[in-house]
């Protein structure tokens, strides 16, 4: 043993590391991403899947429980709601997706100008988002459909679009601020980058993880707002399917105690929505956490 | 305090000429909410009189000065529709929506409280998770649905609750009439807003959890429970109560789905019915009516979040002594 | 004698993610009545955990593995929340490393004060409390107590809300004081405050102490006993006699050191090579080996027991096994001609004699510089300050936190927005005012090579003159350095900006020589900055100024958060990079010692004011201005006798 007892002095210690590497799909909401990817996939491809034309009145099958030939059974007006499931989601997400690319658009501008505007402007303009915001979303969105009159997909994508950028609006700018005065944004200055060298390689990297959350509830709200426009009959009228103008027979269904009216497509919708709210938190959840002290 | 009342003041006259305007240039016919049908059989020269004698035909400014001129002497002018001073119609339906959405308010602000603490209180604990699990889906919901779910169940199948109305035709007085009435769109109104203020509730909380200052009161022997209720629930409260001031708006707002859906004559349907058929008197008063009620509820949350908070105040301690510089200094050197 | 705390064998671990992290790993230690034990080490040691352990303060993920705790003879290591709420506060009690974080924010000082009272004498009447709290509130030497005790946290200086945390402390009257670093926070004429304070409170109640600190000089100050932690364990312990005088633990011996006194005079600091190990998988044998150029085959093999070499000095370090080699006489005395630094001894190209030019660089003339914080409230951070830098000089700035010197900082690297035009006219009414002469009101200047860089125009003319020449660097290589860019795109990025043709090729090839001449392996290239620790972060902070061959570098605060050993590594590569390039330097602390060490001028501020203007010898020996006398005297104060000239071999 007497060689243990000599001088080393300095060594290198190589370190057998043994961090697990986690698998893909460790910590990700997997079954909310199939459900969505299934409900999507099958709405993109609807024509394969629907067993008849979803618009078809059959007056012969109306208000017909779920059975084998009409899969979810039939609405009061003799149309398949299988089919109309798959037609219908498709117009469903197109405008949940289209008006959150319209309020984003509009949130990032807004808020990266206010964030990056002088102080008092900056008061100002987020005075404006607060009193907007104070303004109940879906109000808003009724009056505006009301005053618009006659609604189409693209009217309602608008509405819904510009009714909901306030929230995001106000996070980018948060963010902004926060980032402009941190140091690695004063030290691009100070070497004499510019304004859109900060915002492309500082500022936007930094807040997308952030937008991408609100953008996801936005989806989330927006389908609710078609639905419930639809549903109240100021959005889309009954013969352009969607989840929510399916749901405005529901006032005939519920005289008829037809379950399957309301259940169904409400049950897709909510699914859907499930899905996109699980997968927005799974976005927002990779900060790290400090622990409790209580 | 005079300066507020100013600021106070200011927004509302923005307000209503904003609306004023606004309700003007949208397409649409006011006559046809006074005279219904009638009024697309009109020739020019009766419709000339129509507008004459509803004061439509001045420029939008005349219009305006004169509403305001009346409306400072209280007269706000009559419903189209309904053919009777606009005050008189919203009295009728007021006291529908307040007690539909006060005590909706009242439900949410108590129970949101108690449900974050609780969560705060057991956070990442199996009680946490699971109220967390069932709020998220709950407040995926859309309310409309809900109404149709809960009334095929409750009204439909088990006959128990009444399915709309405010109370039954002749029964008005009697208040277990309107109780039975009001559970199911009470329901729907807690539920559809419950959780958002909940979690919101929960993750202050949990922040305020995180601070220093609860290791120094734990420190010095205090026990958890007193920590969390006189510590970091009372150092929340001013955050929550903005919010809870915003979210008046939005509550009474949402109660509008619900109203229709319950058929509830309420001041929500009102809302709509007259941004819809351009009937302008009406829609001027229910605009100033919650114009007038966002702003009082910040103002409200402001002056009991200064009481609450000393940094909210101008510290007129600091300004005096040049003991001490005020720790702004320091990060203002950023900007 | 009579130990009213006793530890034995403890250890606890964090369950995280990761894996388990050993934070503590068999502690044993001991606390007589009315003694003040240091408990010193860098941070992640663990000396935090440890107290809070004691308390059951941790949170819970945080396990007793193994180990007890005796209080008074009784075990409380297995005590639950409502048995230990009894004897917080009544038998042991504890104060915070910030003082600004640690009182709540929305509650009256007296108030927070007369609930930790009110906590162990519920029926006490509201006369006495309000005595109670007064009482205390003297005993901390706060004034004026009974105004203050309604005043908010946030209408108190940093110093005194340390005092009021030390009055709730002490509220209970407790037996033993955990201090986690409460003076860390604190500028340097309040740490002596604090201290005093502390030493007065024990003499007065008998309190014992548990201080925990990483500086050794505050431990001089205030122990009777010292502890040195390492990576999680006590790796020597004794009297602090014992431990100034005769330390026999090498990393005892580094941080001895590492002391900037140590250095004086000498070249460069003293380093203890390499970083401190990370306790998710503490290494095999003596987790300090890799550091310890005395380190033995078996400290790569074995952990070592804890030798005795008095009753109360115990070491845990094979050097003291009888089987070990006899450490050469010199050893712990610091060799000039051998000093390593981070493994990478300096290349000694030709040091410049003549380093210090006549040109005058940077003319910075009666600048001021006011913020308005409110409509009404506005504060005067810089009061007519005028100070030259030449060519190839190394100036530095010193003051207290608050005192204007980062704003300078600012001004001269156009961050604070044109002092030049603005300043004048709210100079010339403040001038008006005070009746100062015109000469003043007029200035407010900073001349780079003579061109005025607060005027806009000059500026715009030479804007890209202006941003290749100067650089700088922050405070915190935390915040300074994009989360989201690789280490090589962030070396590399004013390259890009200012767009410049690489002379090494490519961009890539150039990131990685800056690497290597700041003592970076090419390795780090493609990490991102939060895979980095905190000199490796500050390290990449200056490669990305020197990439520019900045005639002017200015660091601002570069070392305050970084551990001591770090902090040394850091000083020297300054020194070397600066007699390298021969850039000037102006440098940014609130470390005298450091200054002392770097500067070739120093420039004093307080509040806002340059009060003394020196070379740095002419400075630290004939102090001038009653605020340079304070701090010197700080500084003496804790470089207590025993620290380095005593120790010797054995």
């Amino acid at each position: 043993m007497a060689g243990e007892f000599e001088f080393a002095g300095i060594k290198e210690i190589v370190r057998a590391e043994s961090v697990r590497r986690k698998k893909w799909y460790e910590g990700k909401p997997i079954l909310s991403m199939l459900l969505l990817g299934l409900i999507i996939a099958g709405c993109l491809n609807c024509s394969l899947i629907m067993t008849k034309d979803p618009s078809y009145m059959d007056l012969q099958n109306y208000n017909v429980p779920p059975n084998r030939e009409f899969l979810f059974g039939t609405d009061t007006m003799g149309r398949d709601i299988f089919s109309m499931i798959w037609y219908g989601g498709r117009i469903s997400l197109f405008i949940g997706i289209v008006s959150t690319v319209i309020s984003t658009v509009t949130a990032v501008i807004f808020g990266a100008f206010s964030g990056s505007a002088p102080v008092w402007a900056d008061r100002f303009l987020m005075r404006l988002t607060e009193i907007l915001l104070s303004v109940p979303g879906l109000l808003a969105v009724i009056f505006m459909q009301a005053v618009l009159g006659e609604a189409n997909v693209y009217s309602i994508s608008l509405v819904i679009g510009i009714t909901s950028w306030m929230s995001i609006a106000k996070v980018v700018r948060t963010e902004v601020r926060k980032l402009r005065s941190s140091e690695y944004v004063i030290a691009a200055r100070c070497m004499g980058g510019n304004f859109f060298y900060i915002l492309r390689a500082h500022l936007a990297p930094n807040f997308v993880s952030s937008i991408m959350f609100m953008a996801a509830m936005n989806v989330r709200s927006a389908i609710v707002a078609e639905s419930t426009l639809s549903f109240m009959g100021i959005g889309l009228p009954v013969e352009v399917i969607s989840w929510g103008s399916m749901l405005s027979l529901a006032e005939n269904a519920l005289l008829a105690n037809s379950w399957w009216m309301i259940l169904i497509p409400g049950g897709f919708l909510i699914v859907t929505l499930l899905c996109i709210t699980d997968i927005g938190n799974y976005l927002r959840k990779n900060m790290n956490r400090m622990e409790s002290n209580l | 305090m005079g300066r507020r009342i100013l600021c106070f003041l200011l927004s509302i006259f923005l307000l209503s000429a904003v609306t004023f305007y606004m309700a003007r240039i949208a397409p649409g016919d006011p006559l046809v909410s006074y005279y219904g049908d009638r009024a697309e059989k009109m020739s020019p020269k009766e419709r000339k009189w129509a507008e004459e004698k509803l004061g439509l035909d001045d420029p939008i400014t005349v219009q305006y000065i004169r509403w305001l001129e009346r409306a400072f002497h209280g007269d706000f002018g009559i419903s189209y529709k309904y053919k009777t001073d606009a005050v008189d119609v919203i009295k009728g339906r007021a006291g529908n929506t307040l007690i539909l959405g006060g005590i909706g308010f009242v439900l949410i602000f108590v129970l949101s409280l108690l449900l974050g603490v609780l969560c705060a209180w057991n956070e990442e604990r199996l009680l946490d998770r699971m109220i967390c699990k069932i709020g998220t889906a709950a407040s995926c919901i859309p309310e409309f649905w809900l109404s149709l779910v809960l009334i095929l169940i409750f009204s439909v199948n088990l006959r128990l609750l009444p399915s709309s109305g405010a109370y039954t035709v002749g029964g008005e007085g009697e208040i277990s009439d309107r109780i039975r009435h009001l559970i199911l769109p009470m329901v729907v109104v807690v539920a559809s807003h419950l959780w958002y203020y909940a979690y919101m509730v929960r993750n202050r909380l949990l922040e305020e959890v995180r601070a220093d200052y609860v290791l120094l009161a734990r420190s010095k022997g205090l026990r958890k429970r007193s920590i969390m209720f006189r510590h970091c629930l009372w150092n929340m409260m001013p955050s929550y109560l903005s919010i809870m001031a915003v979210s008046v708006s939005h509550i009474l707002g949402g109660t509008y789905i619900v109203e229709t859906v319950f058929s509830y004559p309420g001041l929500g349907t009102l809302a709509y019915e007259s941004a819809r058929y351009q009937d302008y008197n009406l829609l001027m008063v229910l605009c100033l009516m919650s114009g007038i009620l966002v702003i009082l509820c910040n103002m409200a949350a402001q002056m009991i979040n200064e009481m609450i908070d000393p940094r909210m105040r101008t510290a007129p301690v600091m300004s005096k002594s040049r003991k001490s510089r005020p720790p702004e200094a320091a990060g203002k050197a950023g900007k | 004698m009579n130990e009213i705390l006793e530890v034995n064998n403890l250890s606890v671990s964090f369950h995280t993610p990761d894996g388990e992290i050993q934070a503590v790993r068999d502690v044993s230690f001991s606390l007589g009545a009315g003694e003040i034990l240091v408990i010193v080490g860098e941070s992640g040691c663990g000396k935090s955990v440890l107290c809070k352990t004691i308390m059951k303060l941790l949170p819970s993920t945080a396990k007793i593995r193994s180990g007890n705790i005796r209080v008074k003879g009784t075990d409380i290591t297995g005590y639950r929340e409502r048995d230990m709420q009894r004897l917080r506060g009544k038998l042991f009690s504890m104060i915070f490393q910030d003082p600004m974080t640690a009182l709540n924010p929305v509650m009256p000082v007296g108030k927070q004060i007369a609930e930790a009272v009110k906590v162990h004498q519920p029926k006490i009447s509201k006369k006495e409390l309000k005595k109670r709290v007064i009482e205390l509130l003297t005993l901390v030497g706060i004034d004026r107590p009974e105004e203050r005790m309604n005043m908010y946290p946030c209408h108190f200086s940093g110093g005194m809300r340390q005092r009021s945390v030390m009055a709730v402390a002490l509220a209970g009257n407790p037996e033993i004081l955990f201090a986690d670093e409460p003076t860390t926070a604190l500028d340097v004429t309040i740490q002596a405050q604090i201290l005093k304070l502390l030493r007065d409170i024990r003499r007065k109640l008998g309190t014992a102490a548990v201080f925990v600190t990483h500086d050794l000089g505050i431990a001089a100050r205030v122990a009777d006993r010292v502890a040195v932690m390492y990576a999680g364990k006590i790796v020597e312990i004794g009297t602090a006699e014992e431990i100034f005088t005769d330390p026999r633990h090498p990393y005892t011996w580094g941080l001895m050191k590492s002391l900037p006194a140590f250095s004086k005079g000498r070249d460069e600091l003293y380093t203890i090579p390499g970083m401190p190990p990370t306790l998710l998988h503490p290494p095999k044998g003596d987790a300090f080996a890799c550091r310890n150029e005395y380190a033995l085959e078996i400290d790569y093999e074995e952990e070592p027991p804890m030798f005795r070499v008095t009753d109360t000095h115990y070491a845990a370090t094979w050097l003291l096994d009888e089987r070990a080699p006899r450490i050469p006489a010199d050893a712990c005395v610091l060799k000039a001609a051998d000093l390593p630094d981070c493994g990478k001894p300096y290349p000694a190209r030709g040091v410049m004699k003549t380093r210090i030019k006549e040109e005058i660089l940077l003319d910075v003339q009666h600048l001021s510089y006011t913020f308005s914080i409110k409509d009404k409230l506005s504060v005067k951070a810089l009061e007519d300050v005028s100070f030259q830098i030449r060519r190839g000089e190394i100036f530095g700035l010193i003051g207290e936190s608050g005192s204007g010197k980062s704003t300078a900082a600012r001004c001269i690297m156009n961050i604070c927005r044109p002092p030049g035009q603005g300043a004048k006219g709210r100079l010339s009414r403040t001038d008006i005012r005070k009746g100062a002469d015109i000469g003043a009101a007029r200035a407010g200047r900073i001349l780079y090579k003579g061109i005025d860089i607060c005027e806009p125009g000059q500026f715009r003319r030479n804007k890209q003159m202006l941003e290749r020449a100067r650089q700088m660097v922050f405070q915190d290589s935390n915040s300074s350095l994009n989360p989201r860019m690789k280490v090589c795109d962030i070396i590399a990025e004013p390259l890009k900006i200012q767009h410049i043709n690489p002379p090494r090729g490519s961009l890539r090839a150039e990131a990685e020589f800056q690497m290597h001449y700041v003592g970076l392996d090419a390795g780090y290239l493609d990490k991102y900055p939060g895979e980095l620790s905190g000199g490796q972060r500050q390290r990449v902070a200056i490669a990305r100024a020197l990439i520019m061959e900045p005639e002017l570098l200015v660091a601002d605060e570069p070392i305050a958060s970084l551990d001591v050993s770090i902090q040394a590594q850091i000083m020297n590569l300054f020194r070397h990079l600066q007699r390298e390039h021969g850039f000037s330097f102006l440098f940014i602390a609130h470390d005298l010692a450091m200054v002392e060490f770097l500067c070739d001028r120093v420039g004093v501020m307080y509040q806002g004011k340059l009060v003394e203007t020196a070379p740095v010898k002419e400075l630290f020996s004939n102090p001038q201005h009653e605020y340079t006398k304070k701090l010197l005297s700080c500084l003496n104060d804790i470089r207590y006798a025993p620290v380095p000239s005593t120790i010797t071999s054995y």
